[in-house]
C-alpha cells in the first residue's frame, strides 16, 4: 500500500483546540529554524529543491511562485491561503482545516517570512462557516504564544461562488469586488491583492511547508515521482463503501485508491478533479496518479456500472453554468450553449451534428476562456466523446 | 500603451469591507436590505450598482427576504449519487415548499446548492451554518423540528 | 527617466519591433494587421472579456487575448491562424445565439460592430439554441435608451461612465449567463441618474444604447457591405 502521512500527519492525532499537543509534535521547530538558521533566500531554495508543486489543481511549482514574489519590488506583499475547496466531491481541505489548523498556520507564517509578506489571509468558503471558530482559536493560540510576530493572519469569508477558488477572482472577493476573473499577465506574485506582490497557495500545499523544513528538501524529494514530489490527498466518494480522505505517495495507481483502499466494486468510470477534472474509464484505471498524468485538486469520485455518463457530464455543466462568473463570452455563452445540447442527449433527443458542435465548442472554449473554468469546461465532454461516444450515439433522435 | 485593469472599478482599499459588511446583513437581517445597499454605498464611497452587483454575484447572499432559517440541499454529483433527490422530496413533503421558495411562516427557506466538501458523509445539507450529513428520509423531521 | 527598450517580435511570419508595455493588438494596428476587438476600445482600460482578439502564441497553450497582452522579446505571434479563425467565430455565433432583436429592426444595424465582426468572420445563423436574453426596452430617460436583450456584455459602458464621464451610473449585477449591465437596483434608466452626456452612447458597440429617435428616423450609417 502506498499510503503515507506527511500532510496528514497530526490528524486525528493531535486535538485541534490545543495548540499544545501540536507543540509536541515539533509543532512551529520548523519556523523557529526558518526565523533563526536560515534567510529567506534558503527558505526559497529549500521550497525550490523540495520539487513541491501546487496542491490545488494547477501544479506550479511553489517554491518559484515564492521566489517570484520576494524578488518583486515593494514592501507590501501578501501570503494568501485558499481554503475555497469548491471542486466538486472535494473535501480534503476541510478534513485537515478540522483536525490540524496548527500545521495550516505555521505553513503561512513561513511563507510570510520567506516572501517578506507582513499580511496573511485564509480565505474559507461560506460552506465552511463551521470550521471559522476553531480556525480563529489557533490563529489566536499561535499569536499568544507568539510565533505571529512577524504576521498578521486574518480570516476572509466567501459568500458561495465556486469560481473564487480561482486565484484572481478569490483576490478580488478579499477586495470585497465580484469575484471575477482578471488576465493574466501580470501574475498575482508581481501584481496580486490590490496590485502587490501575493503568493496564492492551497491549504494543502502549505501543509507540506513546516516538514521540507524541517526534514530538507532531499527528504522531500526522494517521496513520488520523476516530476511530482510528495504524497497528496485526495477525496473519495460515490460509489465506494468506504469514501473519505486518503493521503498516499504521488504516483500511486488510481486503481488501488478506488479498488483497495475505497473499496469500489464495479467500476464504470472515475471522475479524477471534480467537476473540470478527467473522467477515465474502467480499462484505464491502472494510471497512475501524478501531475504527469491526472491529478487536479483530488477529487476522486467514482460511478459504477449503473450509472449513465450522460446524466453525469449534464449535471456536471449545469453546475460549470451556474458558477461561471459571466465575464468572458466562450465561458458565460458556452457553458450554456452546452448544456441545452446536453440536456437534449440526456433526453435521447440529440441530433446527428450537435457531436461536432460539441467538439468545436469545446476546442474555442478551452482556447479562449479567460480563467481555468472555461478553458477546463468542456473537459467532461471531451473525456466522454473520447471513452463513451456510443452513449451519446445511442441517444440520437 | 495598456493600462491595468484596476482601474475599471473603484481605486482603493476601502472596498475590501464591502463584502464582510454585506456578509454581516445577511446574517443578520437574513437578507440584504436595500437600504443596506444604499447605506453601504454611501459611505464606502461607490455606486449603489456596485454594491448591488457584489451582493447579487454570490448565491449565499439574498436581495430578497428569506425565512428564518435556510435550508441549502447538496445537489451536486456525489450527494446525487446518494440520492439527494429523495432528501429534496422529504423536505418538500415536510414543509410543503419547493426549492427557492419560504414557508408562508417564513420560518424556512429552501435552497439547493453545489457542492458543500461534505461529499464522504452524503447526501448533506446546511441548514445555516450547521452541516447535516448521511442524511435519510426518515431523519428529515426530525432535523427541520429542531429549527424554531 | 527609464530608457524605453525595443523589442522585436515575429508577427504573421514578419519581424517587426514594438516598445516595452505596448499589447500585441496595439502593435499589429501598428503593422495594418487588423484583429477584430468588441471590448476593447483605446479609451478605457482593457478587460479581456469579449475575447474576440485572441490570437496564437508560440509556447502558449491557450491563444492569447491580443488587447492585454503585452509584447515580449522574441514573441512569436499569428494573428489569423486557421485555430484562430475558428475560435473568433464559435464566439461571435455564441454572442449571436443569445442576441434577441433583428438587424432589419435595429437602428444601430449599420454601425453594428457585432454584425460587422460575424460578416468578416462569415458567421452564417447560430448553430446553439441558447437561452435568449430578453430585457424590455428602457425608453424612460430623454437621453438615453437601453435595449439590453442587445446587449453583449463588452463593459464598454460600464467603463466609459466611470473612466471618461467620471461617473458611476452603470454596475454588473448577478452571474454567469444572467449576468447584466444594471443601474442602480437594476431599475430601468431614468434622468436622473444620467445626464446628457452621450459617452455611452457612442461606445456601445451595437443597439443596446442609443439616443432616444423619432419613429420613421433613418437608420445611422450606410448600409453594412460584406467584404470580400
Amino acid at each position: 500500500m502506498s499510503e503515507k502521512r506527511i500532510v496528514l500527519k497530526n490528524c486525528e492525532v493531535i486535538d485541534p483546540r490545543h495548540i499544545t499537543t501540536y507543540l509536541t509534535r515539533d509543532g512551529f521547530r520548523a519556523l523557529e529554524k526558518a526565523q533563526k538558521e536560515m534567510t529567506p533566500e534558503e527558505i526559497i531554495e529549500e521550497v525550490k529543491a523540495s520539487g513541491l508543486r501546487g496542491r490545488g489543481g494547477a501544479g506550479f511549482p511553489c517554491g518559484l511562485k515564492w521566489e517570484l514574489a520576494r524578488n518583486a519590488p515593494g514592501d507590501e506583499k501578501y501570503v494568501i491561503c485558499n481554503a475555497d475547496e469548491g471542486e466538486v466531491g472535494t473535501f480534503k481541505d476541510r478534513y485537515i482545516l478540522q483536525n490540524d489548523p496548527f500545521t495550516l498556520i505555521e505553513g503561512i507564517a513561513i511563507a510570510a517570512h520567506a516572501i517578506g509578506a507582513k499580511q496573511g489571509y485564509i480565505y474559507l468558503r461560506a460552506e465552511y462557516h463551521h470550521l471559522l471558530d476553531s480556525l480563529v482559536n489557533a490563529i489566536d493560540q499561535a499569536k499568544e504564544r507568539g510565533f505571529l510576530q512577524h504576521v498578521d493572519i486574518d480570516i476572509r469569508e466567501g459568500a458561495g461562488a465556486y469560481v473564487c477558488g480561482e486565484e484572481s477572482a478569490l483576490m478580488d472577493s478579499i477586495e470585497g469586488k465580484r469575484g471575477e476573473v482578471r488576465y493574466r499577465p501580470p501574475f498575482p506574485p508581481t501584481k496580486g491583492l490590490w496590485g502587490k506582490p501575493t503568493i496564492i497557495n492551497n491549504v494543502e500545499t502549505l501543509m507540506n511547508i513546516p516538514q521540507i523544513i524541517l526534514n530538507g528538501a532531499s527528504w522531500f524529494n526522494q517521496i513520488g515521482t520523476e516530476r511530482s514530489k510528495g504524497t497528496k490527498v485526495f477525496s473519495v466518494s460515490g460509489d465506494v463503501k468506504r469514501p473519505g480522505v486518503y493521503e498516499l505517495v504521488l504516483g500511486t495507481r488510481l486503481k488501488e485508491l478506488v479498488e483497495e483502499l475505497a473499496l469500489a466494486e464495479k467500476v464504470k468510470m472515475v471522475q479524477v478533479g471534480g467537476a473540470t477534472g478527467r473522467l477515465v474509464p474502467y480499462d484505464m484505471i491502472d494510471t497512475a496518479l501524478s501531475f504527469e498524468t491526472i491529478l487536479g485538486a483530488g477529487a476522486i469520485t467514482v460511478f459504477d456500472q449503473s450509472r449513465d455518463v450522460i446524466d453525469i457530464v449534464y449535471r456536471t455543466m449545469e453546475f460549470l453554468a451556474e458558477e461561471s462568473c459571466g465575464k468572458c463570452a466562450p465561458c458565460r455563452e458556452g457553458t450554456e450553449a452546452m448544456v441545452e445540447i446536453l440536456g437534449r442527449f440526456f433526453r435521447s433527443e440529440g441530433m446527428e451534428k450537435d457531436i461536432r458542435v460539441l467538439e468545436e465548442l469545446s476546442s474555442a472554449m478551452m482556447l479562449s476562456s479567460l480563467c481555468g473554468l472555461g478553458q477546463a469546461a468542456p473537459i467532461p465532454v471531451t473525456d466522454s466523446l473520447q471513452y463513451f461516444r456510443n452513449d451519446y450515439e445511442n441517444r440520437i433522435k | 500603451m495598456s493600462k491595468g485593469q484596476e482601474g475599471v472599478l473603484p481605486q482603493g482599499k476601502e472596498q475590501e469591507n464591502l463584502l464582510v459588511m454585506l456578509e454581516r446583513a445577511q446574517s443578520e437581517f437574513g437578507y440584504v436590505p436595500e437600504e443596506f445597499i444604499v447605506e453601504a454605498a454611501h459611505s464606502l464611497n461607490v455606486s449603489i450598482s456596485e454594491v448591488y452587483g457584489v451582493a447579487t454575484f454570490y448565491s449565499f447572499l439574498s436581495t430578497k427576504p428569506l425565512g428564518k432559517n435556510v435550508i441549502r440541499i447538496c445537489k451536486s454529483l456525489p450527494c446525487y449519487l446518494k440520492n439527494s433527490q429523495m432528501i429534496i422530496k422529504s423536505v418538500e413533503d415536510e414543509i410543503g415548499i419547493k426549492p427557492g421558495e419560504t414557508t408562508p411562516d417564513g420560518k424556512f427557506s429552501f435552497e439547493l446548492t453545489n457542492c458543500i466538501g461534505a461529499c464522504d458523509e452524503a447526501p448533506a445539507m446546511l441548514i445555516n451554518n450547521d452541516v447535516h450529513v448521511n442524511l435519510t428520509p426518515g431523519k428529515i423531521s426530525q432535523i427541520l423540528k429542531s429549527y424554531k | 527617466m527609464r530608457k524605453i527598450e525595443k523589442i522585436t517580435v515575429t508577427i504573421d511570419g514578419s519581424q517587426v519591433s514594438g516598445c516595452e508595455g505596448m499589447t500585441i493588438l496595439e502593435l499589429a494596428q501598428q503593422n495594418g494587421i487588423d484583429i477584430p476587438t468588441l471590448c476593447h476600445s483605446p479609451e478605457l482600460t482593457p478587460i479581456g472579456a469579449c475575447r474576440i482578439c485572441v490570437v496564437a502564441v508560440e509556447g502558449s497553450r491557450t491563444l492569447v487575448g491580443s488587447c492585454h497582452t503585452p509584447i515580449t522579446q522574441g514573441m512569436v505571434i499569428y494573428t489569423h491562424s486557421p485555430k484562430v479563425l475558428e475560435t473568433r467565430k464559435v464566439i461571435v455565433e455564441l454572442l449571436l445565439a443569445s442576441h434577441c432583436g433583428s438587424c432589419y429592426m435595429c437602428e444601430k444595424a449599420n454601425v453594428c460592430q457585432l454584425r460587422k465582426i460575424a460578416a468578416d468572420l462569415e458567421v452564417g445563423l447560430p448553430r446553439f439554441q441558447t437561452r435568449k436574453r430578453y430585457y424590455p426596452i428602457e425608453d424612460v430617460s430623454p437621453y438615453i435608451q437601453r435595449d439590453l436583450s442587445k446587449c453583449v456584455l463588452c463593459w464598454r459602458c460600464v467603463r466609459a461612465c466611470n473612466e471618461i464621464a467620471k461617473q458611476n451610473v452603470f454596475g454588473i449585477a448577478y452571474r454567469g449567463f444572467n449576468s447584466k449591465v444594471v443601474v442602480d437596483f437594476d431599475q430601468p434608466i431614468d434622468k436622473e441618474v444620467c445626464q446628457d452626456c452621450n459617452v455611452c452612447i457612442d461606445i456601445c458597440p451595437t443597439g443596446a444604447l442609443s439616443k432616444p429617435r423619432e419613429v420613421g428616423e433613418e437608420k445611422k450609417g450606410r448600409p453594412l457591405v460584406i467584404s470580400s
